[in-house]
This record gives C-alpha cells, sequence and structure tokens, in this order.
C-alpha cells in the first residue's frame, strides 16, 4: 500500500468514526481558535501602540536629555554647563539633519486663578515643540517666536487646566493666570488630546491636558534664573534617518559639552510608559494562555488517539495478518491525525476570527486576523497534532501481529 | 506432492516474567499442495504457535521454515507482512472483519495492502469471490448487519482474495451455532476440493475429522 492510499484509508476511517474525530476536533478547535484570538488582540495592541507613538510626535522624533553625573565626575564634566537653551540655538543652527529643536524646561509650579489654586506641571518652551509633538490650540494661538524673544508672560493652557481654572475651557483666552507666583495672560487653549488603549482604560494622553506651556526664556528668567533645560526634543528632516541625524546631535553637543553627559533616544523607546508595562503584561497573559490551551488540545488528541489505538489493537492485527506492513499501519493511523488537525486547525482559525470580532467589539480593542496570524496558528496546530499524534502511531506501527491479534 | 510447507524441528520459546516457557519443542510439518490439514490437541498445546509461525505472523525461536520453497525463518518484520500477503489466507474465530467497512471493501482489502492493484480490478475480484460465496446480496452491508455465518464467509472470501499458496483458519466455527458452522465447514470442503490447501486449528473432534489429515497435538510436540 503506498502513502497516498494510507492517507486516503486515515481519511475514511476519521469519516467513519467521527464521533472520536470530532473529540479531538474539539480541543484542537478550542486551542487553535484561542491562539489566532489573542494573536489577533496582540496584532492589535501593537497597532494601537504604533497609532499612539505616532499621536506623540512619532518614531523620528529624538529627545536629549541630561545623563546622570557620574560618581567621580571630572574636571570637564564639571565644567559642563549641561542641556541650556544655548545648546538648543546652536543645534537649531549648526545641525542641518534637524527640521525642528524644541527645547524642554519643565517644573511643578503652583497655579491660582481666584479661590482655585493647585500644583501642576509649566513646560517652557519654544513654538516648534507644537510641530514636533502634533498639538493644536482649540481657541487662540500658540507660543510665537515673539514671545520667546521677548520674554514675553504669555500662557497656553491644555485643555483640563483651562476647563478647571476657569469652568469652560474656551473662556480662558485673554484672562489671567497666576503661575508660580507670576501673572501670565492666557493666549491659547491646546485641543483636548485624548487616546485610549483599551475602552475602561484612562486617557493615555491626559497627562498633556494637564500642564500649562509658557516661552522658554521667560520659564528661565523667571522661574530658574539658570540657563538649564529638562529635556530637547528633536524632529529629524523627513528623508534623514534617525540614526543619522542622532549622531549629528551627539556630535556637536560633545563639541560644546566637551563630554558626553547627555542621554539621546528614539521616542519609541520606552514610549507609552506605563501603560506599555500594561500592554506587555496584558500580551504576556494572553499568549500563555493561548500556548496553554493549544498544549491542552494536543494533550487532548494524543489520549483520545491514543484510546482509539488501544481500542483497535486487534482490528490492527487483523490489517497485519491480511499484509500490512508496520509503516502502513503507521501511515494509517498518522493520516488520520493529519485529517484531524487540518480540519481542528481550520475550524479553529474560523472559531479564533469569530470570537476576535466578539471580544473586539466587547471589549473595545482594535484587533484583526492577518493572513500571517492565519498561517501561524494553523502550522501551530498542525504541528501540535503531528506530535500528539506520533506516539500513538508509533505504538500501533510496533504491535506484534501475535499479540496485536490476542488483544482482548 | 510438491512440499508447500515444509518446517523442521520448530521451536518457540516465551519468557514470561522470569520463567521460559516453550510452546513448541521441536515440530517437523510437512504439507503438500492441495492438502486438507486439521492441527488439533488441548488448549496449551501449542497448535495456535505452531499456526501463528506456520502464516508467518510469528518466527520461531529455532528452526528452519520454508513455506512455497521459499526460507521464511529469517525475514525482516516488513519481508514478512508481505509473505502473509501473498501466500496466505487468514480466517479467524471471531471473523476480525472491519466494523466500518462494507462487505465489498473488506473483502478487498489484502489487496489495497499489496499494492499495485488498481481500485477497479480490487472490486472485481472481492466481487466475484463474494458471489461465489453466495454473498452477492451482501456487498454494500456493513459486518454487524449479517449473521455469523455470512461474516465468516466474508472472511473466507477476504483470505482468498489474494490468491493466497494456503488458508489457513483458527477455529473458524468456534463462534457459530452448529448449523453455521456446518455451512462454513461446508464450504471449506468445497474449497478444498477446489484444489485450495487449508490449514485449520481446532480442538474440535468433529470439525478436525472433515480434514484429510489431523496433527495431534500435545505438550508442544506432535503425537
Amino acid at each position: 500500500m503506498n502513502l497516498l492510499e494510507s492517507l486516503l484509508t486515515g481519511l475514511d476511517e476519521a469519516r467513519r468514526h467521527w464521533g472520536q474525530t470530532v473529540l479531538s476536533l474539539l480541543g484542537l478547535i478550542l486551542g487553535t481558535g484561542s491562539i489566532v484570538t489573542v494573536l489577533a488582540l496582540f496584532g492589535g495592541q501593537t497597532a494601537l501602540t504604533e497609532q499612539f507613538l505616532n499621536e506623540v510626535g512619532g518614531r523620528s522624533t529624538i529627545i536629549v536629555s541630561d545623563r546622570e553625573r557620574s560618581a567621580h565626575p571630572g574636571a570637564r564634566e564639571l565644567a559642563s554647563k549641561r542641556l541650556t537653551f544655548k545648546d538648543a540655538q546652536y543645534l537649531r543652527a549648526r545641525a542641518v539633519s534637524l527640521a525642528a529643536v524644541s527645547p524642554g524646561w519643565a517644573q511643578q509650579l503652583p497655579y491660582r486663578v481666584g479661590n482655585t489654586s493647585f500644583d501642576g506641571q509649566v513646560i517652557g518652551t519654544v513654538p516648534d515643540y507644537m510641530a514636533i509633538n502634533d498639538i493644536k490650540p482649540l481657541v487662540g494661538r500658540y507660543l510665537s517666536d515673539l514671545d520667546v524673544r521677548q520674554q514675553a508672560r504669555v500662557a497656553v493652557l491644555g485643555w483640563k487646566y483651562a476647563d478647571s481654572l476657569f469652568g469652560v475651557a474656551t473662556r480662558a483666552v485673554g484672562q489671567l493666570v497666576s503661575i508660580g507666583g507670576k501673572h501670565y495672560t492666557v493666549v491659547g487653549v491646546m485641543e483636548r488630546e485624548e487616546f485610549y488603549f483599551a475602552a475602561w482604560e484612562s486617557n493615555a494622553l491626559e497627562y498633556r491636558n494637564e500642564r500649562a506651556y509658557i516661552p522658554i526664556s521667560t520659564a528661565i528668567v523667571q522661574h530658574s534664573a539658570v540657563d538649564h533645560l529638562d529635556f530637547l526634543t528633536l524632529k529629524a528632516r523627513p528623508g534623514v534617518g534617525g540614526r543619522a541625524a542622532q549622531a549629528q546631535v551627539r556630535s556637536l553637543l560633545f563639541a560644546r559639552h566637551g563630554v558626553e553627559d547627555f542621554d539621546i533616544r528614539a521616542s519609541g523607546q520606552g514610549a507609552g510608559g506605563e501603560a506599555g508595562q500594561f500592554l506587555l503584561l496584558f500580551n504576556f497573559i494572553f499568549l500563555v494562555v493561548g500556548v496553554v490551551s493549544l498544549i491542552t488540545g494536543g494533550i487532548v488528541i494524543a489520549n483520545i488517539l491514543l484510546a482509539s489505538v488501544v481500542e483497535r489493537v486487534r482490528e490492527f492485527g487483523t490489517r497485519m495478518a491480511l499484509g500490512a506492513t508496520g509503516g502502513a499501519i503507521f501511515a494509517h493511523v498518522l493520516a488520520e491525525v493529519l485529517v484531524v488537525t487540518v480540519m481542528g486547525g481550520l475550524l479553529g482559525l474560523g472559531l479564533g476570527t469569530a470570537l476576535t470580532g466578539v471580544v473586539a467589539h466587547f471589549m473595545q480593542m482594535p484587533a484583526v486576523v492577518s493572513p500571517f496570524i492565519a498561517a501561524v496558528s494553523t502550522v501551530t496546530a498542525l504541528t501540535v497534532g503531528l506530535l500528539a499524534g506520533l506516539f500513538p502511531a508509533l505504538r500501533a506501527a510496533r504491535l506484534s501481529p501475535v499479540e496485536a491479534l490476542r488483544y482482548a | 506432492m510438491p512440499g508447500l510447507i515444509e518446517a523442521r524441528r520448530l521451536a518457540k520459546t516465551y519468557r514470561l516474567g522470569q520463567v521460559d516457557v516453550a510452546a513448541l519443542r521441536g515440530v517437523d510439518v510437512d504439507v503438500g499442495a492441495g492438502e486438507f490439514i486439521a492441527i488439533t490437541g488441548p488448549s496449551g498445546s501449542g497448535k495456535s504457535t505452531l499456526m501463528h509461525i506456520l502464516g508467518c505472523l510469528d518466527t520461531p525461536t529455532s528452526g528452519s521454515y520454508h513455506l512455497d520453497g521459499e526460507d521464511v525463518s529469517g525475514l525482516s518484520g516488513k519481508q514478512l507482512a508481505q509473505v502473509r500477503n501473498r501466500k496466505v489466507g487468514f480466517v479467524f474465530q471471531t471473523f476480525n472483519l472491519m466494523p466500518r467497512l462494507t462487505v465489498e471493501e473488506n473483502v478487498a482489502l489484502p489487496l489495497k495492502y499489496r499494492g499495485g492493484v488498481p481500485r477497479g480490478e480490487r472490486r472485481v475480484r472481492a466481487l466475484r469471490l463474494l458471489e461465489r460465496l453466495g454473498l452477492a446480496d451482501r456487498v454494500g452491508h456493513r459486518p454487524d448487519e449479517l449473521s455469523g455465518g455470512e461474516r465468516q464467509r466474508v472472511a473466507i472470501a477476504r483470505a482468498l482474495v489474494g490468491e493466497p499458496a494456503i488458508l489457513m483458519a483458527d477455529e473458524p466455527t468456534g463462534n457459530l451455532d452448529s448449523a453455521s458452522g456446518a455451512e462454513v465447514l461446508q464450504t471449506f470442503a468445497e474449497l478444498h476440493h477446489a484444489g485450495h490447501t487449508i490449514v485449520l486449528v481446532t480442538h474440535d473432534p468433529n470439525v478436525a475429522a472433515r480434514a484429510e489429515r489431523v496433527i495431534q497435538m500435545s505438550d508442544g510436540r506432535v503425537v
């Protein structure tokens, strides 16, 4: 009997005792189904993270910050002024690979309007910051170059602060707000920014609604007296690789500082912060669940097949008496497995796709079963099924005809 | 008469835990083409073991065995399977039909394992035998839809489909009522008449009496 015929026999066999076939199928279907769902959700989350990164300025954004001082700083390191507004101006003039340079200064300062007061974040920056971070004013305007040059006492409020300080966000423009004990005129209110990784999660961009932007020059003069930045946000020119831009920034800053006392990273790295951490955990748990259920499916198949082999030992003995070789019996059992796993894999894919739709709908999460996911899960199901069937098939093939015939 | 079966000093020892059990202790058997032999003896006498070795289901611990001129005592498992397929047709006490296959598929099964026999020819040969054994109206049935006697005749058809040199039957009437048993024995008699070589294992003296020659076994020896 050739291989094709063995396969056909096995296929026939799977069809003829469909009760057992259905049972083995269930294990595989459930396992594959959950793998598909997990991968689809995983894929959806990855797409969402990508979307979030774009929302916060894209992957081409480069962030420069002070490196922690070494334990025993050398003379050069002590002499360095660290990141300064002058560095920013220098980069803006010299770094041709950059499209935008935005110095950043950040402090927690008390806000007050009338009887309402609280401590909140204040960002000292320049007009480029808006372009880099892809943010827009809802009413009024953003900071201008003139504001920076004149050290103007103007502030652009985040939506949330404008709302809580003035009742209605749009009414804030033209009003006075006290920040860190100095009065600022509100010239604009930013659009409300929202991004949800899942329906039940809080707004991942809420921190952007809870701050005020003031000119960097004003910030330094009014609130710190020393020219020192907390961070520098840079945007590479389109067409220039992020790495090339980073290299140029590194060499320019090194020339000014005489020592590498700064860190440069792409915004993609570590972006998302807690949300990213949560997602990682979430995906990990789901993946474990999927793998466990597929392994369970495999064990179920192995069990059922083993039982069905034991149940048919005499039948295999008879087949051997009629001239079946061990190889033919092996192919026979394996063909049954193959039929079951292919069917299980495909039905599981169907179930997974349906399940993905349901989960995505109820959990308000994006999830798509891509062809890649379909292929991966089907191949996984096949592998698990074949591995599970291998042992029973080997056992059946190694039976001695006499013992198999005597088996009660 | 050409010797179809020539077995010399066949011995078979099983290991049961710590003890070696001798099932055959040097048996010589000769069967000529066209003979109808009965192997008989009480249970434990070694008659089944002898039939398993003669039918190439098992190999002797020592001794030589030529089946249809071929030395089969040193063959591998795969080679033995091929010898069984071509030279031996088995009939079992419990029929051993495949419950999920139709009568016709059951009968054609040995040809499937032989390989190289086209589907159409397998079908034709199965149908021809079923007709000869009076089962033409049963071809599409499943074994459990048949009477015991009919099942055993299907099994005989399956044993014959590969045109084996020898037909081996192990207690073929053991699970049948006397009327069906007589029918089956009549079938064997007719096959013998038509020139088939038959080796029948039974503990029933009445069944053994139908054979031309009786090999009486006791304690692993021919007596």
